[in-house]
């Protein structure tokens, strides 16, 4: 064997150790409102707005509050610190993430699942109703 | 009708294309030219076919045909013509045929272009992509199986289970649902075509090295690959610039890169055909490197394959802020990227062999071993990015549910190997265009940018004052790179300038890589009050409502009108003025923050905009969405929302109770004068039935009531009551009054008599001042309202961004260093194929 293999196989190996090491961290989990609560660490919160309980700016701390029921049906309020995002009303399911605590979930990042205008009839119904 | 012979267009253009595939296949086997022109018939028929169906498609869209579900699910009747044309590709069966259109004409590209030697073969590959991508959307069920979706198919299909369809399966929807309001915007119009552009040119280089070791023709292919394959990847460039910018300036997404999937779709490939741009170089000049330009020329599109199956497929779902329906295709896109890999690695393995191998090893300093280096350093990258983005499916490895990596995850590593290809470019460029005759002399020559760079990197450290060391490497790595890459250029300039397409592409490289710095230093940009609540947040002595420490810091802040604030002690900025301009929408706003320049008093101005989303929003709850101002500056952007203001609020509330899309359009149109916070007066004239707004309170008149005699107060001649009801818009308090005016006669003369009405819920008071008999207005006089009136005020978001110009500075002269190579390689292709058709040894 050339030594510049032996070398290149060593350094392969390394590095893709520390690749998948450092990768694996990076990555959380999707988890629901009961699981996050026994984390400390930041989680991904994937549920739907409660459109029925109150939601708004909050302009004296600046956050947006709304309630959200994650996927197994647990409802908590989230206190997001930055305005309402685009698309909030329309989306079929939120991705929340940040911390929780108190029974709050914390946020400073969400994405909105899209229109995902595929099975929306809503504005149909709306149309023809009229 | 029309559908029918869109859909029966689409299909007959997947069997045309299949039989052209075949006869390729053919073609190229038995090397019959003859096989092979029936073959380009019918290439060009799938493209006449392709291009009928997307005109018929665009005319459906154009006249608002809504029983087509993909007009109705893109479309409304208010999209101007622009918009209504690109609703084609706003979804995924439209922007499937605007990928195979543009394959179509790359094809008729190749088949012009290419020598007899490639021809057939090259054109075998090209016409399986198409095969695919046709399959996407054909709409047919063959044996049980449900292949692709149509663009042509019918609302009532789609919502058959709805009462509306069963009831009347003829019913035709009288409004289609819009077209996702981030997506009207000039961007939307270029952004996707030469996207699509790009990812059928990357098919190129991908069918020439299937071909070269499909005919054992290993060495020749890459002449006519190489313009192709630049040109590829200029136009990713340009897309990834466009979406980028569009990101920043329009959608914002808070930046101009956020390692979406999206994002990484179209990087990935395009830093795979960049390696094998290079790998292509070296091979043309030493005659080595032949295995490597076959291996990225196909990794290139099979990343382009793997990407839209993860984006496409629905396996990404909750990662992307992308929204990409799923249509069930996944089965499809699988046996797409399968066809591709597994056609790309049979034939490598089958040629392994036989692929020209290097003799003697490279020496450590060669210009081939530093360029090989960078390619490899490339490949590195995109690896990263892949896993990356694949973290939905590999992360399973570690957790269950797995979440997208931390953006930080791409940044640390791939942000020291790009550091590492700033330096190979420079030591490859001084070994390709100078001889050295050892270590020695080019470390000589090495020696003015090394130490000129050092130069101008302590000049930055001291002058930006930057602590952190990484950040001084960082910089000296790029600083360096710009400067050795620039001697290159110079030279290059004085002798031959049509060579130094290479050199300009390293230096936008580097002034990347120095843009690319300035997303550390991001600072959003708060007034006092506001940074010394996120101390006492950090202090812990903040408390929620339910006594709870807030851990939450602000990153906006409230501004009331005309009072200026100071932000971070470098801007004084002032809100001075609200308008409801209806610009591009119904209901669109715009502000104006005037900054001062504490230092410099200089001013500027910044005119962010927010709209209302009607055609996502539902009845009673209206969206809004930012659109951002950026104030572009050489060395900082400031980057300025609006994400709330009093005059949304007021616009929600007086909307609220509206049902349908057209009735929420008229009312935002209409209540223009109404919604604007005039001079507070306190006198409102009103005619029966009419409305006026003061600040948060709207007052209503409803009517007269004339009052009967005995009710009269003493001495009155006449006297008349005024309905009235006055609502507070954010507190949702109403109360009605009925004021009186009179009057009276007495001592032999008349007088009026309008007593004060103080009213409960409010802390003001009204009175009916008289009647204008010409005009048939009643004033009313609201004693106090300017106390209780609220400012106009906004919650904005202030950013600094350093250097995002020169991130753009960057990616220009990466286009620029493109194109010229683009013609280099070109006119040199040409200029060979003319020479080998001389000597007749094609």
């Amino acid at each position: 064997m050339k030594p510049r293999v032996i070398i290149g196989t060593i350094a392969i190996v390394i590095f893709t150790s520390l690749l998948m090491w450092n990768f694996g961290n990076s990555i959380g989990s999707y988890v629901g409102f009961e699981d996050a609560e026994r984390y400390e660490n930041r989680v991904h919160v994937i549920g739907k707005w409660v459109k029925d309980k109150p939601h708004g700016f909050d302009n004296q701390r600046m956050t947006f509050n709304f309630h959200m029921e994650d996927e197994f049906g647990q409802v908590r309020r989230v206190s997001y610190n930055k305005s309402k995002p685009n698309n909030f009303e329309d989306a079929e399911s939120l991705v929340v993430i940040g911390t929780m605590r108190n029974g709050v979930l914390y946020s400073d990042d969400m994405l909105v699942k899209c229109p995902s205008k595929y099975n929306d009839a809503s504005n149909l119904e709306m149309t023809s109703a009229n | 009708m029309i559908g029918i012979i869109g859909s029966y267009a689409v299909i007959a253009a997947f069997l045309a294309s299949l039989g052209a595939f075949t006869l390729y296949f053919l073609a190229a086997q038995r090397e019959d030219p003859k096989l092979e022109k029936i073959a380009h018939i019918l290439f060009g028929l799938k493209g006449a076919l392709i291009f009928l169906a997307s005109g018929l498609l665009v005319y459906l869209l154009l006249t608002n045909q809504f029983q087509y579900f993909y007009v109705y699910n893109y479309t409304s009747s208010d999209l101007s013509i622009v918009y209504l044309w690109a609703a084609f590709y706003s979804g995924q069966e439209g922007s499937f045929m605007l990928w195979i259109i543009c394959g179509y004409l790359v094809g008729m590209g190749l088949i012009k272009w290419t020598g007899n030697t490639y021809r057939a073969p090259v054109m075998f590959f090209m016409t399986m992509t198409q095969v695919f991508l046709l399959s996407m959307i054909l709409g047919v069920t063959l044996f049980g199986v449900h292949i692709g979706a149509s663009p042509f198919r019918l609302t009532a299909q789609e919502f058959a289970h709805l009462p509306v369809f069963l009831s009347n399966p003829a019913y035709v929807p009288v409004e289609g649902s819009g077209l996702n309001d981030l997506l009207r915007s000039p961007w939307i119009i270029i952004h996707p075509p030469i996207i699509f552009l790009g990812f059928a040119m990357m098919a190129i280089p991908f069918s020439f090295a299937l071909a070269s070791l499909w005919k054992r023709k290993y060495h020749e292919w890459i002449h006519p690959a190489l313009p192709w394959t630049l040109g590829a990847n200029l136009c990713l460039l340009v897309a990834i610039f466009l979406g980028s910018y569009w990101a920043y300036e329009t959608l914002s997404f808070g930046g101009y890169w956020a390692w979406d999937p999206v994002e990484n779709a179209s990087l990935v490939p395009w830093i795979l055909g960049m390696a094998g741009v290079h790998t292509m170089l070296i091979q043309k000049r030493s005659k080595i490197a032949h295995k490597a330009s076959i291996v990225f020329a196909i990794l290139a599109y099979v990343t382009i394959v793997y990407q839209t199956f993860l984006t496409r497929s629905g396996v990404l779902g909750d990662s992307s802020v992308h929204s990409f329906v799923d249509l069930g295709l996944y089965n499809q896109l699988l046996l797409f990227i399968i066809a591709v890999s597994v056609s790309g690695l049979f034939l490598y393995l089958r040629r392994m062999k036989e692929l020209p191998t290097q003799n003697t090893e490279t020496p450590l300093f060669s210009r081939e071993f530093f360029m090989f280096s960078g390619a490899m350093t490339l490949l590195i990258i995109s690896l990263i990015i892949i896993i990356g983005t694949s973290a939905p499916l590999i992360g399973r490895l570690f957790v269950a549910n797995p979440t997208p990596p931390q953006p930080q995850f791409y940044n640390d590593w791939t942000l020291p190997f790009a550091l590492a290809i700033g330096i190979f470019t420079v030591l490859t460029q001084y070994m390709w265009w100078n001889k050295y005759k050892d270590t020695e002399s080019l470390a000589g020559a090495l020696l003015t940018p090394t130490l000129s760079a050092s130069f101008i990197t302590v000049a930055i450290v001291i002058v930006a004052n930057i602590t952190t060391i990484l950040y001084m490497v960082y910089i000296f790595v790029a600083i360096f790179s710009i400067i050795g890459n620039g001697i290159i250029m110079f030279r290059h300039i004085r002798k031959n300038p049509k060579m130094i397409g290479g050199s300009v592409t390293h230096i936008g490289f580097a002034v990347l890589l120095i843009g690319f710095l300035g997303a550390a230093f991001d600072t959003p940009m708060l007034d006092t009050n506001t940074v010394n609540y996120n101390a006492a947040v950090e202090r812990g002595e903040v408390m929620d409502d339910d006594g709870f420490p807030v851990h939450q810091k602000l990153e906006v802040m409230k501004l009331d009108i005309n009072q200026p604030r100071r932000i971070n002690n470098e801007y004084k900025v002032t809100f001075t003025e609200a308008d409801i301009t209806h610009d591009n929408r119904p209901g669109e706003q715009r502000y104006r923050l005037e900054f001062e320049h504490l230092k410099s008093g200089k001013t500027f101005n910044v005119n962010p905009v927010i709209y209302p989303m009607i055609a996502n929003s539902s009845a009673g709850n209206m969206s809004w969405t930012v659109d951002p101002e950026v104030k572009m500056g050489l060395f900082r952007d400031i980057y300025v929302y609006v994400s709330n203001a009093s005059m949304v609020e007021r616009e929600n509330s007086r909307v609220e109770n509206q049902t349908s899309f057209q009735a929420v359009a008229d009312a935002l149109m209409n209540g223009y004068e109404q919604s604007l916070n005039p001079e507070i007066n306190d006198l409102v004239r009103l005619k029966p039935g009419a409305t006026q707004n003061l600040g948060q309170y709207s007052i209503t008149f409803d009517r007269f009531i004339n009052m009967a005699e005995e009710d009269l107060p003493e001495n009155a001649i006449v006297g008349v009551k005024a309905n009235l009801e006055i609502k507070n818009a954010q507190t949702k308090h109403t109360e009605k009054v009925s004021p009186l005016y009179s009057i009276i006669y007495k001592d032999g003369s008349n007088s009026v008599h309008s007593p004060i009405s103080e009213l409960e819920t409010f802390d003001f008071d009204i009175m009916f001042e008289t009647i204008d008999t010409a005009t048939d207005e009643a004033h009313f006089r609201l004693l106090g309202i300017e106390e209780s009136i609220e400012d106009e005020w906004i919650i904005v978001a202030i950013e600094k961004k350093p250097l995002v110009s020169i991130v753009w500075l960057g990616t220009f002269l990466l286009m620029f260093g493109f194109s010229i190579a683009i013609v280099r390689r070109w006119e040199d292709q040409r200029k060979r194929a003319k020479q080998s058709r001389h000597y007749g040894d094609e």
